[in-house]
C-alpha cells in the first residue's frame, strides 16, 4: 500500500494539472479568504471562513483530484495492473488516495493555522479537528462514488462539478445564513452540518454535545457515499 | 515434475447478462507446460483467462490455480506473472519506477536492472511511460510479468507491436523461464507462434473448446495440401484434384508423403512438368479457418 501511495505522490508532483488543482488552487482561494477576512467575517463569521476554506480544499484538492485520479488509473488499466499483484482492493484504493488525503489534511491544517494566527485562535480546536476529519471522510466517500460513473479524467471535469461546487455553495449558504431557520434541512444537505460544526467550534458558543450531534448527518453522507461507491465503483473500463 | 495440475478448470461458466460467454469449459494445464489458448473473436478466451488470473469470478464451475482459488491474491499471485493485453501503466512514472512498483507488489524478489536487461529496456529505465512506443510498453509489460521468474506466466498477445529483434528477445526469455520449469499460458493472434512453441493448444469457439490437443493432434484432423499447375495436354492424374480460383490444382491428403510420391512418380513417368509445385502439412491457420465453416 505504501509503495502505491509513494508512486502516487511522485505522480502528483510530476503532473502539472493535478499539482495546480490539488495544491495551488486551494491555497490561492484560501489565501484570498484570509486576506479578505474582514469582509467575509462581516458577511458570515470567522467560523464561516474556516468552513469555506475546509470545503474549498476538500472539494478541489481532495474530491476532484481523487475522482480524476481514479478515473485515469482505471482508464489506462493501472487498477487492473494493481489487481494483478498480491495487494487487496482496499489497500489499492487506500494507497491511491492516501497522498491526496494527507495533502488535503496538511493543507487545511496549515491554512487554518494561518487563519488562526491572523484572526485569533478558534474557540474549540478539538471540535474543529473533528469537523475536518468528518468532512475529509465524507468527501473521500463521495469521490469513490463519483469515480464509479466517471469514465475518464476529462469526464471528471463534468461529473465532479455538482458536488464540488455544491458543497462550497452549501457551506456558504449555511455559513452566511446560519441555522436559526430551516436548520433540519440545512443540516441534511451534504456539508451543511459540517459547516455548522466547524463554524460553531471556531466562533464559540456551541455546546460540545450539540456540536458532536452535527457529526451524525456528515457520517450519514459517508454511509450514503460508501453504499454508492460499493454499487457503482468499477475496476475496469466498460467494454 | 509434479502431477498436480497448475491450472484446473472444471465446468467453468461465465455469463454477462443474457450472454453466455463461456460454456461448461473444462481443462487442465500441467506443471512446465506451454499452453496456448486460442480462439476466434468473441470466443471467450479473454474471459476464461481472466477467470484463471483471478480478475473475474466464475458464474458457475471451479477454477483452481496451484490448487487454490485464484482470487486469493496473497496465496496465488506471488507464483504468477501476468502480462496484460493492454499496457496498464501510469504515464508519469518512469520505466524503472513502474517495474520497481509492480515488482514490490508482486510478492517476488528480483532486481529491476535484471528484468529490464532481459528485454533490452535498460537504456529506457529513466524514460517516462508516456514517452514509450507501443512496442516498448509491451516490453515493459513483459518485464513486470517475469519479475522474480514466476512459476506461472500469462502472456496475453505478448508480441503485438514488437519488432523482430524484440520478439526474439521475448521468446528467448520465455524459453529460459521454461528451462527453469515455469508454466506458460499464451493467447495470441499470431498462430505460428503458438504452433512453434505450444505443447498443447485449446482452440475456443463460441464459449467452448472447438478442439484441444497438441499441434499435430489438431492439424491431423484436416488434410494437407499439394498445389501445382499442369499443362492442358497432360494425361489423367492418378489423384483426385480440385481446381482453385487461381487455376492451380489442389490435392488434399491425409497421407502427404504417399500422395506426393505418387504425384512425382506420375509426372516423371509421363514427363510432365508440375509448375508452381508446393506442399506442406496442415497449419494451425487451416484448422482455425475451418472453425467458421463447420
Amino acid at each position: 500500500m505504501l509503495s502505491i501511495a509513494l508512486s502516487e505522490l511522485i505522480q502528483i508532483f510530476r503532473n502539472r494539472l493535478v499539482l495546480i488543482s490539488s495544491l495551488v488552487m486551494p491555497i490561492a482561494v484560501s489565501a484570498f479568504f484570509i486576506y479578505q477576512h474582514e469582509v467575509f467575517e462581516k458577511l458570515g463569521s470567522l467560523g464561516y471562513i474556516a468552513a469555506i476554506i475546509m470545503f474549498t480544499v476538500s472539494a478541489f484538492g481532495l474530491y476532484t483530484t481523487a475522482v480524476t485520479t481514479l478515473a485515469s488509473r482505471r482508464q489506462n488499466l493501472f487498477l487492473k495492473r494493481l489487481r494483478s499483484t498480491t495487494v487487496g482492493d482496499a489497500s489499492i484504493l487506500t494507497g491511491l488516495v492516501l497522498p491526496l488525503c494527507v495533502i488535503a489534511v496538511v493543507q487545511i491544517a496549515a491554512i487554518l493555522t494561518v487563519l488562526g494566527i491572523v484572526t485569533g485562535a478558534p474557540d474549540n480546536i478539538a471540535l474543529v479537528i473533528v469537523g475536518v476529519v468528518g468532512t475529509v471522510t465524507m468527501m473521500l466517500g463521495l469521490a469513490l462514488a463519483t469515480a464509479g460513473f466517471t469514465n475518464s479524467p476529462e469526464h471528471a471535469q463534468v461529473t465532479t462539478l455538482p458536488i464540488s461546487l455544491g458543497v462550497i455553495a452549501i457551506a456558504s449558504y449555511v455559513g452566511i445564513s446560519g441555522t436559526e431557520e430551516l436548520a433540519p434541512l440545512k443540516r441534511l444537505l451534504p456539508g451543511g452540518a459540517a459547516t455548522e460544526l466547524v463554524s460553531g467550534a471556531w466562533n464559540g458558543g456551541a455546546s460540545v454535545t450539540d456540536s458532536l450531534l452535527l457529526l451524525a448527518p456528515t457520517l450519514a453522507w459517508v454511509l450514503v457515499a460508501a453504499v454508492l461507491a460499493t454499487r457503482f465503483f468499477r475496476w475496469e473500463p466498460r467494454r | 515434475m509434479t502431477t498436480t495440475p497448475v491450472i484446473d478448470v472444471e465446468r467453468l461458466n461465465l455469463w454477462y447478462g443474457d450472454f453466455h460467454a463461456v460454456k461448461d469449459l473444462s481443462f487442465q494445464v500441467r506443471h512446465g507446460e506451454f499452453y496456448a489458448l486460442l480462439g476466434t473473436n468473441g470466443a471467450g478466451k479473454t474471459s476464461t483467462l481472466e477467470a484463471i488470473e483471478g480478475h473475474r469470478t466464475a458464474t458457475s464451475g471451479t477454477v483452481r490455480v496451484f490448487g487454490q482459488d485464484p482470487g486469493d491474491r496473497r496465496a496465488v499471485r506471488p507464483r504468477m506473472g501476468i502480462m496484460l493485453q493492454d499496457s496498464g501503466f501510469t504515464p508519469d512514472l518512469t520505466v524503472q519506477e513502474s517495474v520497481r512498483l509492480i515488482g514490490a507488489l508482486s510478492g517476488r524478489t528480483d532486481t529491476v536492472d535484471r528484468v529490464l536487461g532481459i528485454i533490452d529496456l535498460t537504456r529506457k529505465a529513466g524514460t517516462k511511460v508516456s514517452q514509450l512506443s507501443g512496442g516498448e510498453k509491451r516490453r515493459l509489460d513483459f518485464a513486470t510479468a517475469v519479475y522474480g521468474s514466476p512459476e506461472l506466466v500469462f502472456l496475453d498477445e505478448p508480441t503485438t507491436g514488437l519488432d523482430i529483434q524484440a520478439r526474439d528477445d521475448l521468446w528467448d526469455a520465455v524459453e529460459r523461464l521454461r528451462e527453469h520449469g515455469s508454466t506458460i499460458i499464451l493467447t495470441t493472434h499470431y498462430l505460428e507462434e503458438a504452433q512453434q512453441r505450444a505443447d498443447r493448444i485449446g482452440l475456443m469457439h463460441e464459449g467452448v473448446f472447438h478442439q484441444e490437443g497438441t499441434v499435430s493432434e489438431l492439424t491431423q484432423t484436416l488434410p494437407a495440401a499439394i498445389h501445382f499447375t499442369l499443362p492442358s495436354t497432360a494425361p489423367v492424374l492418378p489423384l483426385q484434384t480440385t481446381r482453385e480460383r487461381d487455376g492451380k490444382l489442389l490435392v488434399e491428403t491425409f497421407d502427404l508423403q504417399r500422395d506426393l510420391y505418387t504425384l512425382l512418380g506420375w509426372a516423371r513417368q509421363h514427363e510432365v512438368e508440375l509448375s508452381d509445385l508446393s506442399s506442406g502439412p496442415t497449419r494451425l491457420d487451416d484448422v482455425f479457418r475451418a472453425i467458421g465453416t463447420k
